[in-house]
C-alpha cells in the first residue's frame, strides 16, 4: 500500500510537471505552425510596409515601428522618472514610511492594463489632442505617456530594492568622508546597483512590448509610419494593438489570419529572446555577488 | 560648477520626479474612485446590462469574471503544486532544472495577447469547444501557472533539509515525506502565489476577448462552452463608446468593481507574504 501511495504521488507530480511543460512548448510550436503559411508565401515581403488583406499585402514594418516608438518613449519617460523616485523612497523619506509607499505602488501596478485605456480615453487623448492642436488626441505619443505611467510602478519598485539592498555601511563610509548625498550616490551607490536597475528597466521593456489593451485604445490603430518618422503626435499602429483588433475579423485558416500569427510569433521570439536573456544576466550577477 | 550647487539641482530633480510620480499616482486613484462611486448603485451592482451596456448594471459581468477566475485557479493550483514539489524533491539534475526554469519564466513573459491567439487557434478552432468562458478559465490558468510555481517552489525550498532527513528517517517513504512535511509548506507558499495570479487574471482583457465573451445579452452559462460576459471586455466595450456620457458613466463603475476585486486578492496576497515571512526554521 504504502509503495502503491510512493507511486501514485510521485506520478502526480511527473504528471503536472510534464504537462506544464508540454504546455509551453505548444503555445510556441502552434503559433509557429500556424505562421508558417505566412512565412513561407509572403517571405520578406513581411517586412514591408503595406498592410492590405484585400490585395494580400501584408507588411508589417508601420507596426514595428509602431511598437518600437512607443515603448522608446515610455522608456525614456519612465527610466528617469522611475529611477529617481526610487532614490527618494529608498534614501530619502525615513525607513518606517518605505513600506507602506512600497505596498501603495505595488497595488498600483497591479491595476489592469484596460483601465488605464479607459484613463487614456477619457483624460489624456483629450489632453494631447489640446496641448498639440490635434484632431484626434489618440497618438504614438499618448500611448508611450501611458505605457510610461504604466510600467512606472515596476521600475521605481525594482529600483529601489536595488538600492535598498545594498548595506548601509557604504553609505556610512561615503558620508564619513564629507561626500554629499549627491556624490554618495553617484561614486558609492550607482555602481554597486546599476545592474541590477538594468535587469529592472529590462523587465519592464519586455511588459511594454506586450501590452496590449491600453495601446490599443490609444495609440490610433493607422498602419503608418509617420512622415518625418520622429512626428510622434500622428496616429500608428503597434504590434500588438493590430493583434487585437483584426484577429476576431480574420477568418480562420486563411492567408490573413497566418500573416496576424507570423507578426504575433515574431513579437512573441522577442518578448522571449529579453526574457532569457534578463534570466541569464540576473544569474550570472548572483554568482557574482 | 560647485560640489554644493550639484549636489542641491540632483536633490532638486529627485523631489520634482517623485512630486510626479506621486501626482500621477494619486490622480489616478482618486480619478477611479471619484468617477466610480458616482456611478456606484445597488442596483447597479445588481441589474443586467441593457442597451450595449450603456444602460443597466452589471451583474453578469461580475458572475463571469468571478467564474472565469475560479475556474483558472481550480485548474492551475494542483498543477502548479504538483510541478513546484517535482521541481523542488526530485529533479536532481542541474541541466534540467535549468530548462525548466527557462520554460517557467518563459511561460511567464508570453505577452497577453499571445495567451488569446493560442487559445483561439487550439481551444476554439483545434479542439473545436467554440467561444466559452471554460476555454477562458484554461488559459487564464496557464497565464497564472508561473507565479503559483514560484511562489510555492520557494516556500518549499526554505524547508531546510534536516526536517527532510528526520521524516525519512522514521522510516516514513519519500511520498509520505512529501505528504507530512512539503505539501503544507507548498499548500501555503502556491496559495500566496494564487492569490497574486489571480489579481492578475481577473483584470485580463486580451487573453480572453476572442476565446470566452460575448458581449450582450449574456446570463449565466447553462453549460461549459457558453461563452459568459466579463468585467474587462465590458470596459472595453464601452470604452469604445466613450462619446455616450453615460456608457462612460459604467464603466467608471465598472472599472471600481474591478479595481476592488483585483485589490481583495493583491491586498491578501501582500498580507499573507508578510504573515508567512515571519516564519522562522
Amino acid at each position: 500500500m504504502l509503495a502503491f501511495q510512493n507511486k501514485i504521488g510521485k506520478g502526480y507530480v511527473i504528471a503536472s510537471t510534464y504537462v506544464s511543460i508540454a504546455i509551453t512548448l505548444l503555445i510556441f510550436i502552434i503559433l509557429f505552425w500556424y505562421s508558417f503559411e505566412a512565412f513561407k508565401e509572403i517571405g520578406w515581403d513581411l517586412f514591408t510596409r503595406n498592410w492590405n488583406p484585400a490585395t494580400e499585402e501584408y507588411g508589417m514594418l508601420s507596426m514595428l515601428y509602431g511598437t518600437l516608438m512607443v515603448t522608446g518613449i515610455a522608456l525614456l519617460i519612465a527610466v528617469p522618472v522611475g529611477i529617481l523616485t526610487a532614490i527618494f523612497t529608498s534614501e530619502i523619506i525615513p525607513k518606517q514610511y518605505r513600506l507602506y509607499i512600497k505596498s501603495a505602488i505595488e497595488l498600483l501596478a497591479g491595476i489592469p492594463s484596460i483601465i488605464y485605456g479607459l484613463i487614456g480615453i477619457a483624460f489624456f487623448s483629450t489632453w494631447i489632442s489640446s496641448w498639440f492642436d490635434l484632431a484626434s488626441g489618440r497618438t504614438l505619443l499618448t500611448a508611450g505617456f501611458l505605457l510610461a505611467i504604466m510600467i512606472l510602478p515596476t521600475i521605481i519598485t525594482l529600483s529601489d530594492d536595488a538600492f535598498f539592498n545594498i548595506p548601509k555601511k557604504y553609505r556610512e563610509a561615503s558620508k564619513g568622508l564629507g561626500l554629499y548625498t549627491y556624490e554618495v550616490l553617484q561614486k558609492t551607490i550607482w555602481p554597486l546597483a546599476k545592474k541590477n536597475i538594468a535587469g529592472a528597466v529590462l523587465l519592464a521593456l519586455g511588459r511594454a512590448l506586450g501590452e496590449t489593451m491600453a495601446v490599443m485604445l490609444l495609440v490610433g490603430s493607422i498602419d503608418k509610419i509617420p512622415d518625418p518618422f520622429y512626428q510622434v503626435t500622428s496616429p500608428g499602429q503597434t504590434i500588438t494593438s493590430k493583434l487585437g483588433r483584426e484577429v476576431g475579423e480574420s477568418a480562420f485558416g486563411s492567408l490573413h489570419f497566418s500573416a496576424l500569427n507570423a507578426i504575433g510569433f515574431l513579437l512573441l521570439l522577442l518578448v522571449i529572446t529579453l526574457t532569457i536573456f534578463t534570466q541569464i544576466y540576473f544569474r550570472k550577477k548572483q554568482e557574482v555577488l | 560648477m560647485s560640489r554644493k550647487l550639484k549636489n542641491n539641482l540632483f536633490k532638486g530633480s529627485i523631489y520634482t520626479a517623485s512630486f510626479l510620480s506621486i501626482a500621477m499616482l494619486l490622480f489616478l486613484i482618486s480619478t477611479l474612485i471619484g468617477k466610480g462611486v458616482s456611478a456606484m448603485s445597488w442596483e447597479f451592482l445588481t441589474s443586467e446590462s441593457s442597451d450595449f451596456g450603456s444602460k443597466g448594471g452589471i451583474f453578469y459581468q461580475i458572475i463571469g469574471s468571478l467564474l472565469l477566475t475560479l475556474s483558472a485557479a481550480i485548474i492551475s493550483f494542483p498543477l502548479a503544486l504538483g510541478m513546484a514539489i517535482y521541481k523542488s524533491e526530485y529533479i536532481r539534475k542541474n541541466a534540467f532544472q535549468n530548462i525548466t526554469n527557462t520554460l517557467i519564466y518563459s511561460l511567464n513573459g508570453i505577452p497577453s495577447i499571445i495567451f488569446g491567439i493560442f487559445g483561439l487557434i487550439f481551444f476554439v478552432n483545434i479542439l473545436n469547444m467554440g467561444i466559452s468562458w471554460f476555454v477562458g478559465g484554461i488559459i487564464l490558468a496557464i497565464m497564472i501557472l508561473p507565479t503559483i510555481i514560484l511562489s510555492s517552489y520557494q516556500s518549499i525550498n526554505s524547508i531546510p533539509v534536516s526536517y527532510r532527513e528526520n521524516a525519512a528517517s522514521l522510516g516514513l517513504t519519500k511520498w509520505q515525506v512529501i505528504h507530512t512535511t512539503i505539501i503544507p509548506r507548498a499548500i501555503n507558499g502556491g496559495f500566496t502565489g494564487l492569490l497574486i495570479g489571480l489579481a492578475r487574471a481577473i483584470g485580463e482583457t486580451a487573453p480572453i476577448m476572442f476565446i470566452a465573451t460575448a458581449f450582450s445579452g449574456v446570463t449565466f452559462p447553462n453549460s461549459f462552452l457558453e461563452p459568459v460576459s466579463s468585467l474587462p471586455t465590458h470596459i472595453l466595450a464601452l470604452a469604445q463608446q466613450a462619446t455616450n456620457p453615460q456608457a462612460l458613466q459604467n464603466a467608471w463603475g465598472s472599472s471600481l468593481v474591478l479595481i476592488i476585486l483585483v485589490f481583495i486578492f493583491s491586498i491578501s496576497a501582500l498580507v499573507r507574504r508578510v504573515q508567512y515571512s515571519k516564519i522562522k526554521y
